[in-house]
């Protein structure tokens, strides 16, 4: 049934918060990134200075972005690696399996600052859970949370225990593989490894860039925890891109080169967007 | 649900697997196991004092004794629990409503209705789903300070009566697979649209309902971000934020602090067990059809 | 099941929103309200609210609604609230946020709301430090309800039991510094168990070493003209290298280690000087207040840092308590009563009582002679450390410079650096110089 008006009717809402709370402020950065800017008085145009500070003359500006882009190279892959697998031991058929499920899944959903809490508790150096456990095991535990090189690592793992959203994502993307599938590759003979290398994962792939692609999203936006527990120390190894964007806007009051920062981080985004997309049909099937 | 027959496992095989469950899920219980046993835990056991050896962690030490149930009413004293609840429960409450019915609504509109332009207008919804907030963080910042709405509730509150772009993507794909007849049927006895979605569609989209109730309520319960923003009277905090300030104030509580974490947390536990199927089911179907 | 649930959320918000106490209700809901902010926590927020409770007891006119708006983002929802139109009346500050501030032009300056004697006298009487701090191109913006010294805590006990005389207190920095490796204590495996001294914090030593950030007579970090920023100077890197090389010798990973697992907050009831986890350390007066509640058993002792050859003797930095209040107050009369009365511009014996009840420090000579403070130094002798070392010449405090948050995070970055070894002091100065020079020039070239 064609109507426009109904139809423009119904999504009104969306339109106008849209317009109103989304295409307007996306305008209205690009023109902020051009002024110095302050909240308390109003925006003044200063060309292009905020951009050339930021790319010639902030190496904090590197630093959060090296620390942002190093992070998704490495939590990334580790996360959906450890999703899969755990998604495939899952998927197997064995007593208390709810049990498990529930356990690994847990994690994910507790709010971020209540988990951001737990584990600087858990971490810490001197009288943490993690030190005391390798200290029983003779081992003398980093300081994690307070050490420059470890507290990046630190943060990583902290993703990869959250990762039981995406096991049931994958999950739910394993039952939909069709059985005939897999009794076709018992005929021939394979065995459970093959059927997993040949069946499982060609058929997953999907499930597996889309996971990749919001992942990648939210990796460059990566905030809660960093804001929470590190402040971006130890000496800058967690200053996150949107910590660093953060702290220049509401700390220091620089929104005008917040903005821009903002604009930077949306050119970034798309262009890695659109290269990961581009890959796509490389090595994403859909069917049999 | 297919057959199975290729996952059962031989009994040895079933060994090997459970004994891999447990040792992986060691890792995922123990952070929250030892938040808990520390919320029950006096300072003597926490702190070493001078003169004692540093060993906080041993089978003994695992669990709190004595147990000091006394940390969570100081807890909840060192921070006004109970105006943050409910402040949380009032945003929560306004929250999950407006998100729910107006993403609805936008949601029949691109489902239902064939109009000028909606496909790409719904490629634009998806679209900003991937847009970094921080682009339009500070100017959507500035418009609340204009609008005089900086220290209230407000911008917590009325963005979500405008749809959001997740919630009408699920309702979409939801409406879309609703049989035609029925509308159809009463379009001819002279419906109106709005009748259509109000007292037909909606009644029957009760699951994807229930899954947008619920994310929507989680990510409330658990925004500090708008708060830190636009809050600054203490008396209007909400549950998360209270305890990121508790943690930055008072961190060196620890006892009182996993209590107050414990406290934040055993909510949304319960509406997990609760609710189990929903969650799971709405986290699956974003992936799948994603 | 879910609609079940949905349902229950609504009825419990509507009975906790509604039977359960809220927010507390006014006291005096027929005077105007007078609206202040303040950053204190824990125990200390109690005294704010006594002191409220006296300002309310003490007139008819105004009711004084204190609010504890904690920490790290205090400033920033300062300036927000001004710039949104909704300010609190006034509030209490003890970042150094006044030139910055000013220089935004949202503070009123208060010496316009004294009449021209008041003015007159209060520049005469006031400690310069008050007046350094609350100053800015020649107006007051901050009156002071508290200044903070720093000054070093000792305990006897440990002490004797590693053989050192308490009564002959190191008279130089080295010497105290010898006094601390005796005192350290390490358990079987290496870590630290006790502190004997940490020497922390670079701007309190920078004017222990004779140094300093700014320039004294204009106040400037960066010259004028030419935009050339001096930190990197001689007793700047002498005092950084002091502190760098002290820590490498305690091993800066187990320094890190051993405070992790400490009670440090700045206010909280458990301070591991009580708990015997430092022998000496430096802190502020207000501990003296705290030990006087908390321990009131311990025998310790107070003395300012003793200076190193060459550097200044009853130095340090300090900061203290001021009292702002921002443009666009709707209260400004108001708020001006409570911090006469608070600060004791108006009645200085009856303030001086308050300034006991925090441990602060006075606002002038008129308060510390008055016959409550001189009670409570009688009883807290180790409290005159601090007296004595107020007036000092070479008492610093942070640069009055518009940018002085972002300043004083560089600095404290330079010294995270030098802290923890990643760079020499030197590197790690010459980097502090150049940032702060392109940040001064960075703000020259969008004409601030």
């Amino acid at each position: 049934m064609r109507d426009n008006r109904i139809g423009y009717a119904f999504i009104s809402p969306w339109l106008f918060g849209f317009l109103v709370f989304t295409a307007f402020p996306f305008i209205a950065s690009i023109y902020l990134s051009f002024c110095r800017y302050d909240i308390i008085s109003p925006p003044v145009w200063v060309g292009w200075a905020n951009y050339e500070e930021l790319l010639g003359n902030d190496p904090r500006f590197w630093k959060a972005l090296w620390n942002t882009v190093s992070y998704a190279c490495v939590a990334l892959p580790l996360c959906i690696a450890t999703a899969f697998a755990l998604s495939l031991l899952l998927n197997l058929e064995v007593r208390g399996m709810s049990v498990y499920r529930t356990v690994f899944f847990l994690p994910y959903i507790i709010p971020t600052v209540a988990t951001s809490v737990v584990f600087v508790w858990v971490l810490n150096p001197q009288i943490g859970l993690i030190n005391g456990l390798l200290g029983k095991l003779g081992v003398h535990g980093p300081n994690w949370l307070n050490d420059t090189n470890w507290a990046m690592r630190s943060l990583i793992l902290m993703s990869v225990w959250g990762v039981g959203g995406s096991v049931i994502i994958y999950l739910a993307g394993l039952k939909d593989i069709p059985i005939s599938l897999y009794e076709a590759a018992v005929v021939d003979g394979a065995g459970a490894w093959q059927r997993t290398r040949h069946i499982t994962f060609p058929m997953m792939t999907p499930v597996i860039f889309f996971n990749l692609i919001m992942g990648l999203i939210g990796a460059f936006q990566y905030f809660t925890q960093a804001f929470m527990m590190t402040n971006g120390g130890p000496e800058d190894s967690t200053l996150f891109y949107a910590l660093y964007l953060f702290y220049r806007a509401w700390r220091y009051l620089d929104m005008g080169y917040a903005s821009a920062m903002a604009w930077v981080l949306f050119v970034i985004v798309t262009v890695v967007t659109v290269i990961v997309f581009r890959t796509h049909s490389k090595w994403v099937h859909y069917g049999a | 649900m297919t057959e199975n027959y290729l996952f059962r496992l031989s009994p040895r095989k079933r060994i090997v697997t459970q004994a891999i469950l447990v040792v992986l899920a060691v890792p995922y219980v123990l952070p929250l196991v030892w938040m808990l046993s520390t919320s029950l835990k006096c300072d003597e056991q926490i702190f070493p004092r001078e003169g004692s050896s540093i060993s906080p962690v041993s089978l003994t030490n695992l669990l709190p004794h004595p147990v000091r149930w006394a940390n969570y009413p100081d807890a909840l004293k060192t921070v006004p629990f109970s105006v943050y609840l409910q402040n949380t429960l009032l945003l929560c409450a306004l929250n999950v409503i407006a998100a729910v019915v107006s993403s609805a609504v936008v949601a029949y509109g691109f489902a239902r209705i064939r109009f000028k332009g909606r496909e790409p207008l719904f490629m634009l919804l998806l679209a900003t789903m991937a847009l970094p907030g921080q682009v339009t963080m500070i100017p959507n910042f500035a418009l609340f300070m204009k609008l005089g709405w900086y220290g209230t509730f407000l911008p917590l509150i009325v963005p979500a009566f405008f749809g959001s772009p997740f919630f009408i993507f699920l309702m979409r794909q939801f409406f879309m697979s609703l049989p035609e007849e029925l509308a159809e049927a009463a379009r001819i006895e002279g419906a109106g649209e709005w009748d259509i979605f109000w007292r037909i569609v909606m009644p029957l989209s009760k699951p994807v309902l229930a899954t947008c109730a619920l994310f929507q309520f989680l990510g409330t319960w658990n925004d500090f971000f708008g708060p830190l923003l636009y809050l600054n009277d203490p008396s209007r905090y909400t549950l998360a934020y209270g305890l990121q300030e508790f943690m930055s104030s008072y961190g060196g509580k620890y006892a009182q602090l996993m209590a107050a974490t414990t406290l934040f947390t055993l909510p949304i536990i319960l509406l997990f067990f609760l609710a189990q199927k929903t969650f799971i089911q709405g986290i699956a179907t974003t992936g799948t059809k994603g | 099941m879910i609609i079940v649930l949905l349902n229950l959320l609504l009825a419990a918000t509507f009975v906790l929103v509604f039977a359960l106490p809220g927010p507390r209700r006014r006291a005096y809901p027929r005077r105007v309200a007078v609206r202040f902010w303040h950053m204190w926590t824990g125990e200390w927020k109690d005294v704010v609210d006594r002191i409220a409770q006296r300002f309310n007891e003490s007139q008819e006119k105004y009711e004084l609604i204190a609010l504890s708006v904690p920490g790290a983002t205090a400033d920033s929802k300062f300036l927000l609230a001004v710039a949104g139109g909704d300010p609190p009346d006034c509030m209490a500050q003890w970042n150094q946020v006044i030139p910055a501030w000013a220089d935004k032009g949202v503070l009123v300056p208060l010496d316009t709301l004294m009449s021209t004697d008041e003015w007159k006298d209060f520049q005469a009487t006031a400690y310069p430090v008050a007046l350094k701090i609350g100053s800015y191109k020649g107006h007051l913006y901050g009156v002071t309800t508290g200044l903070n010294i720093w000054a070093c805590y000792y305990r006897p006990d440990h002490l004797r039991a590693a053989g050192l005389d308490p009564d002959r207190f190191p008279a130089d920095l080295d010497g105290l510094w010898a006094w601390g490796e005796k005192l350290t204590r390490t358990d079987a495996e290496g870590n630290l168990t006790r502190l004997g001294f940490l020497p922390a914090w670079y701007q309190m030593f920078v004017p222990v070493f004779g140094g300093s950030f700014y320039d004294e007579q204009t106040g400037a970090v960066a010259v004028e003209q030419t935009g050339a920023v001096t930190i990197n100077t001689p007793a700047n890197l002498r005092a950084l290298t002091w502190l760098a090389d002290k820590r490498a010798e305690l091993g800066y990973k187990k320094v890190v280690r051993f405070i992790s697992s400490l009670n440090t907050g700045g206010f909280s009831t458990e301070w591991p000087f009580i708990s015997g986890q430092y022998s000496i350390t430096v802190d502020g007066q207000w501990r003296v207040e705290q030990l006087a509640k908390y321990a009131p058993d311990l025998e310790y002792r107070t003395a300012p840092i003793p200076p190193p050859s060459g550097g200044k003797a009853h130095a340090g930095w300090s900061n203290g308590n001021f009292m702002i209040i921002p443009t666009g107050a709707r209260q400004v009369a108001g708020a001006w009563e409570f911090i006469k009365f608070w600060s004791g511009l108006e009645q200085p014996e009856r303030a001086a009582e308050f300034y006991t009840w925090g441990g602060w420090l006075p606002l002038s000579d008129k308060i510390a002679k008055a016959p409550e403070y001189r009670k409570y130094l009688a009883k807290f002798p180790q409290f005159k450390t601090f007296l004595d070392v107020l007036p000092s010449e070479n008492i610093q405090v942070s640069p009055p410079v518009p940018y002085q948050v972002f300043l004083m995070d560089m600095i404290s970055r330079a010294d995270d650096f030098a802290m923890r070894g990643t760079k020499t002091p030197g590197q790690a100065l010459e980097d502090l110089e150049r940032e702060v020079a392109q940040e001064v020039a960075k703000r020259k070239r969008s004409g601030q």
